[in-house]
């Protein structure tokens, strides 16, 4: 099976690492990673955790200068309560410019982590092997960069600096509390194992809801997304009502998913909630025994209350952070997977040209893109400037040789060797300056049809373009665009027919002027007389070049002086189009029956 | 002036916006809104008594009565009590009420995201429409979420603080009016400010995301012209500027987000001046002073809450346009509105024409196939073959005449009946993830393991997939990228052959299908599908010369190609050649 064939390397199980992750909580070495990361930036980190410090020590400071002052006011001392109360504004003002400082370095902080996140995995991406990607989901890979990239913003700007504050707090006030009233903060700690406790016990089941939670909208997600794309194709089988069914379906699961969450969640701020009043409740009895007994004041004892109500608060919002920390974390590891891909190893390059002399030769070529084989021993040398056709019926592994010669992928027995250099030893990017392929399927980018033909190099002039598309008689293909070469090319190049698409891929390639042409079947939406005039110009603009040509139509063929036929992976047939043809093999059979009447061929 | 002062007032009543927005997807269960508003009035209340009563405490502490003392303890736990019982309502209805609203929005979009006609999506980007029907959906929950569970409550309590202000001492309510507007007014600048920011995020989230996307769908382009440099350039760039607006958006948090607490601390600290002073004069209870400075410290966060909900009510707001973009009805077909019929009879064309903006592609086209034939079509590069072919199923309307199947217009024909008659494979083919079976069966799910063999068969890719170690159940990667290029080609021609359809249009579906495999393929179909129309386009010659008859499309035109078969005959008795570019220059002049 190709799927499974495919998992066994991959490099990380995506979905399952993400239900493992939750499942188990073990998510400590994602997080110390992000947080090194982040470390690296030493200022904005360090005015973040003095920012934070600061403001969790004034705020817990203000109580106490609250309490201060209304004992001034029992004792009815003016300059007391002025004194006192100035304090307490003054807190305020601290407060403000301390969280105006964390603000913006936490921003700093957060947005540059998650720009560098992002940069590094794109960077990744552009070095993975291309076999990477028929493993794993392009939504896949989008939705981790932006979004679980974006889920990490909430995270890092606001909610970490609020862990730290919030542990700041709590062991700020209980050190106060505990060197104000000894007795009084044990009384006002009673609730602590009771909130421990009941937070711990329902963790777990809080990570399972959140799991399912995840999974049912990614599911939509991937769904809307697949169907998004294949709209043509669900209209064009009128299966509208199946596909809303479906999508019904997955719909209601997230449904209950989210129901069953929230029940858990809504019955925990409830409970917190009574917790807490229990927790006032104890320190204001406890309080008025010692008031009794002359041991504590009134306004310590209403310091006392609002540290157990400001107590609480961080413990609240560390337990709904806790929804927040995971998705993060999940978000982060597999971002982290995506930088940890393994890329293709390479060689140093010299960043120019490599020089190509005399030849690529493949030697005993195998390769399987799992366990079926799709090239079997394949030989053969190409020298420079040969032409050389490659002919062979549909899943022959035409595709899969051009593949390996583009260097997308490596074979998985024998070499490929050019100069007798193997592929291994060459730095990839010094041997594609040599290529220009025209691949199979054409793939245009957003922008002009100017700036799809000047891709690779931005240096090619306009003039260029035209030249070349008048040369190879293309411009009359975009003759029939609005705003000619300057038209947009839409989305995945939907404004354009097919055969303009395929225009554009050729002249792609032509105007980097390679040493090496690999055409994939470059004409075969294409007409013939369009074809016949880049015939005529080919001939001459392939002096000197060196050709690999695939194609299923023979009109091409006079361009090659060598003709090679794979059949199911294997060489069979090599020679010119006259030797082939008197062979009375594959190629001729093929070639009468492109050239033949219909009934000289019965099945 | 007193426009402006309209707008902000507009703007900081627009925070019910998408609740209100929402009631439409809330159907029956509307009545449950008023349950989730009471028990958020109720929780709140009840809370409030927590501060009065901690000031009672205190003061009968102060006064030395002790023996109250348990008594007000007791109440406190109970108020807590019943204002969690009731916060559970608010929290469990706004979530269900959220959630249902979100279901049946979703739902809703995705039906109208089906019946967008085939036009819409010329103009859309994939991307664009993914990020309204799942991002703006789930921003607009969440800020429905916020309404019902916090947004309402905290305005009760802010009312409520100002009653027990109120009662406390008239002083601290006129203290606590004076600060509510200075907090409105910080708020509103601070959303102004941060707007074209929140615009330009947008913005550059979307191009990080098509960036992404042609990328890696690109990928080999990408290798193939050695660009990844130039690509990791310009996606740094993006992210440089996403960096850029998310810090302009930062520093203005800093600054505003933070002052709110700061104007309510500078309040609270008056009234505990005012209050302190007041109760040394009079030796007055301190109990309403302790009470007065904790709502003070109470509401602080609402308070700043309630100026980020201003801000996050524009966002919402503006995802709620972006989803109701989608929800109108232009561009939307009617799928089965009219009795179902299924088209039976010749097809013709009668003076057709079709424009793309001021652009004719196609001219007063006009010709007839009758049932059963097996017609080429054929014409230069962009001639408009697609778009021809593409007004049979109805995907595009002509601008001009009429198509009819029989003696009846096309659109007399209910969409879901043409559809299910007209069969057509694009050139640009769609697999969709899942296995070999599921794609095969994507147009007709009723039909059982021997149909899909032998539509298999017919397109003559049945024997590719009796190699594969799973046969049927192999699954395809995404976009079948694990199938070479005629092996996707023949997995969508046995697609379409298995809705047995009336009229079977081969958009040039064998481009990629080496001749001889093509010769088995049209030939199968032909012996197997007798009574099925065709329409083949094609550039191939050895395409072509299945067909009963060719037309050929020039210039917006029809014609006829002449003598087809005539010319085919002669070419076919020429000698063999070994002279290959003889043989090549005849052929490559076309038809
Ligand atoms: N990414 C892939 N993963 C797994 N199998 C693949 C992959 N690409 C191709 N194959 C398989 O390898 C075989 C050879 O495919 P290849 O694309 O080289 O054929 P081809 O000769 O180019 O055919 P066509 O003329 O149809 O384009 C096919 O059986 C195909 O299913
Ligand atoms: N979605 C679109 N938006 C704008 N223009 C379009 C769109 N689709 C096609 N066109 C234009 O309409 C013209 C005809 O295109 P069409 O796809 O019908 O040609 P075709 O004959 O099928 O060509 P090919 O042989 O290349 O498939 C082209 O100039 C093309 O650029
Ligand atoms: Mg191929
Ligand atoms: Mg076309």
């Amino acid at each position: 099976m190709i799927y499974t064939r495919e998992l066994t390397d991959l490099p990380l199980d995506y979905d399952d690492q993400e239900d493992q992750l939750i499942r188990t909580g073990k998510s400590l070495p994602s997080f110390s990673r992000l947080l090194r990361d982040m470390f690296r930036m030493r200022r904005e980190s360090t005015e973040v955790i003095i920012a934070v410090m600061i403001t969790a020590v004034a705020g817990t400071l203000y109580p106490l200068s609250l309490g201060y002052a209304i004992n001034s006011v029992i004792r009815r001392d003016y300059t007391g309560l002025y004194l006192f109360a100035s304090g307490f504004f003054l807190l305020y003002v601290v407060q403000f410019f301390s969280n105006w400082l964390r603000t913006v370095s936490s921003t700093k902080l957060a947005q540059s982590t998650i720009k560098s996140l992002r940069d590094r995995s794109f960077q990744n991406l552009q070095h993975v092997p291309v076999s990477f990607f028929s493993k794993v989901k392009t939504g896949y890979l989008i939705s981790r960069i932006t979004n679980d990239a974006e889920t990490l913003s909430e995270f890092l700007t606001f909610q970490l600096p609020q862990v730290v504050s919030g542990i700041t707090t709590v062991l700020v006030s209980i050190s106060i509390m505990f060197y104000k009233d000894f007795s009084l903060t044990l009384y006002a700690l009673i609730v602590i194992p009771v909130l421990a406790g009941f937070t711990f016990s329902i963790q777990g089941r809080v990570r399972l809801n959140y799991l399912k939670t995840r999974k049912t909208i990614a599911a939509i997600t991937g769904n809307l997304s697949e169907n998004i794309n294949a709209v043509r194709t669900i209209k064009a089988f009128n299966v509208e009502q199946r596909i809303q069914g479906n999508f019904n379906e997955l719909n209601v699961k997230n449904f209950e998913a989210n129901m069953k969450a929230s029940k858990l969640s809504s019955l925990y701020g409830t409970v917190i909630r009574i917790i807490e009043s229990l927790g006032i409740a104890v320190v204001i009895i406890a309080g008025s025994m010692q008031l009794q007994s002359g041991v504590t004041t009134v306004g310590i004892l209403v310091a006392f209350v609002i540290y157990v109500q400001e107590f609480f608060d961080p413990v609240v919002q560390l337990s709904q952070l806790y929804n927040s920390y995971q998705s993060a974390m999940v978000g982060v590891s597999r971002i982290y997977g995506i930088i940890d891909s393994p890329v293709e190893t390479m060689p140093g390059g010299t960043g120019r040209k490599r020089e190509f002399r005399d030849s690529i030769e493949l030697s005993d070529v195998s390769f399987s893109y799992g366990t079926d084989q799709a090239l079997n021993g394949i030989g053969i040398r190409i020298a420079r400037g040969e032409k050389v056709g490659i002919v062979g019926h549909t899943g022959a592994g035409k595709t899969t040789l051009s593949n390996l010669i583009l260097k997308f992928y490596s074979p998985t027995n024998g070499s490929v060797t050019l100069d007798g250099v193997s592929m291994d030893e060459i730095n990839t990017e010094d041997y594609r300056k040599l290529i220009a392929p025209v691949l199979q399927d054409p793939f245009m980018f957003r922008g002009t049809v100017y700036e799809n033909i000047r891709f690779a190099d931005s240096t090619v002039s306009r003039e260029t373009v035209d030249d070349m598309a008048r040369k190879f008689g293309l411009s009359e293909i975009f003759a029939g665009l609005p705003d000619g070469l300057n038209t947009n090319v839409g989305e995945m190049g939907r404004n354009l027919s097919e055969g303009q698409r395929q225009a554009i891929s050729i002249l792609r390639a032509f105007v980097r002027n390679p040493e090496i042409l690999i055409l994939d079947e470059p004409t075969s939406q294409i007409d013939p007389d369009s074809e016949k005039l880049i015939i005529a110009s080919l001939r001459e603009y392939l002096k000197d070049k060196t050709l690999i040509l695939i194609t299923h139509r023979f009109s091409m063929i006079s361009l090659v002086n060598r003709i090679v036929v794979l059949q199911e992976g294997g060489l069979v047939e090599d020679g010119t189009f006259g030797e082939l043809l008197d062979r009375k093999g594959i190629f001729s059979e093929l070639y009468r029956i492109q050239y033949g009447p219909v009934d000289r061929y019965p099945i | 002036m007193k426009d402006r002062v309209k707008l902000r007032l507009e703007r900081i009543i627009g925070v019910m916006g998408p609740l209100l927005f929402s009631l439409a997807f809330l159907d029956k269960r509307k009545k449950y809104l008023w349950i989730v508003i009471s028990a958020g009035f109720i929780s709140m209340v009840s809370r409030m008594f927590v501060p009065l009563l901690i000031g009672d405490a205190v003061g009968s502490l102060q006064k030395l009565q002790y023996s109250s003392v348990e008594h007000f303890a007791l109440l406190i736990v109970l108020a807590s009590a019943v204002s969690g019982a009731m916060q559970f309502i608010v929290n469990y209805g706004a979530q269900y009420l959220s959630q249902v609203y979100s279901y049946n929005l979703r739902n809703d979009v995705f039906g109208h995201i089906l019946r967008k006609n085939v036009g819409f999506y010329e103009n859309q980007t994939s991307g664009d429409l993914l990020s309204r029907t799942t991002m703006d959906i789930e921003a607009t929950r969440n800020y429905i979420l916020t309404t019902l569970a916090q947004l309402i409550p905290t305005i009760f309590m802010i009312g409520f603080s100002f009653v027990a202000l109120l009662i406390l001492k008239v002083e601290f309510a006129a203290i606590f009016t004076l600060t509510v507007p200075v907090l409105i007014l910080v708020g509103l600048i601070f959303q102004q400010k941060q707007r074209t920011h929140w615009r330009h995020i947008r913005i550059y989230y979307g191009l990080m995301n098509e960036h992404l996307q042609e990328n890696i769908v690109g990928n080999r382009v990408v290798r193939g012209f050695s660009a990844e440099k130039q690509e990791i350039d310009k996606f740094s760039e993006t992210t440089e500027q996403f960096f850029q607006e998310n810090m302009g958006i930062g520093r203005l948090r800093g600054k505003y987000n933070n002052m709110m607490p700061l104007i309510v601390g500078a309040a609270a600290t008056i009234v505990l001046l005012y209050g302190g002073f007041v109760s040394i004069i009079n030796g007055s209870n301190i109990g309403p002073l302790v009470s007065a400075v904790n709502i003070f410290s109470i509401i602080s966060f609402p308070v700043s809450f309630l100026g980020r909900m201003i801000v996050f009510s524009e966002n919402s707001k503006a995802s709620i346009m972006r989803i109701n973009e989608i929800r109108t009805l232009e561009k939307e077909e009617e799928l089965s509105a009219l009795p179902e019929i299924y088209p039976n009879g010749d097809l013709s064309f009668r003076d057709v024409s079709f424009r793309r903006g001021d652009r004719e592609i196609l001219r007063n086209i006009s010709f007839e196939i009758r049932v059963g034939e097996f017609v080429g079509l054929t014409g230069r590069t962009a001639a408009g073959k697609s778009t021809l072919v593409n007004l049979i199923p109805g995907f595009s309307k002509p601008s001009s005449g009429m198509i009819l199947i029989g003696d009846k217009q096309l659109n007399a024909f209910p969409l879901s009946s043409l559809r299910k008659a007209v069969a057509i494979v694009p050139q640009e083919i769609t697999l969709l993830s899942g296995t070999v079976r599921d794609n095969i069966a994507f147009g007709n799910m009723n039909a059982d393991d021997d149909e899909i063999k032998q539509s298999a068969a017919i397109a003559r890719i049945s024997d590719f997939i009796e190699s594969l170690p799973l046969k049927y159940n192999t699954v395809i990667g995404e976009r079948g990228i694990t199938l070479s290029g005629g092996q996707r080609q023949r997995v969508a021609i046995a697609r379409a052959i298995l809705t047995k359809p009336g009229y079977l249009i081969l958009d040039d579906a064998t481009s990629s299908v080496d001749p001889e495999t093509e010769l088995e393929i049209f030939r199968n179909i032909k012996k197997e599908m007798t009574h099925t129309t065709v329409i083949l386009v094609s550039h191939r010659e050895s395409a072509l010369k299945f067909a009963d008859r060719v037309l050929k499309l020039t210039d917006g035109q029809i014609s006829a190609v002449p003598d087809f078969k005539k010319a085919e005959e002669e070419l076919s008795t020429r000698p063999e050649h070994h002279d290959i570019h003889a043989g090549v220059d005849r052929f490559a002049t076309g038809l």
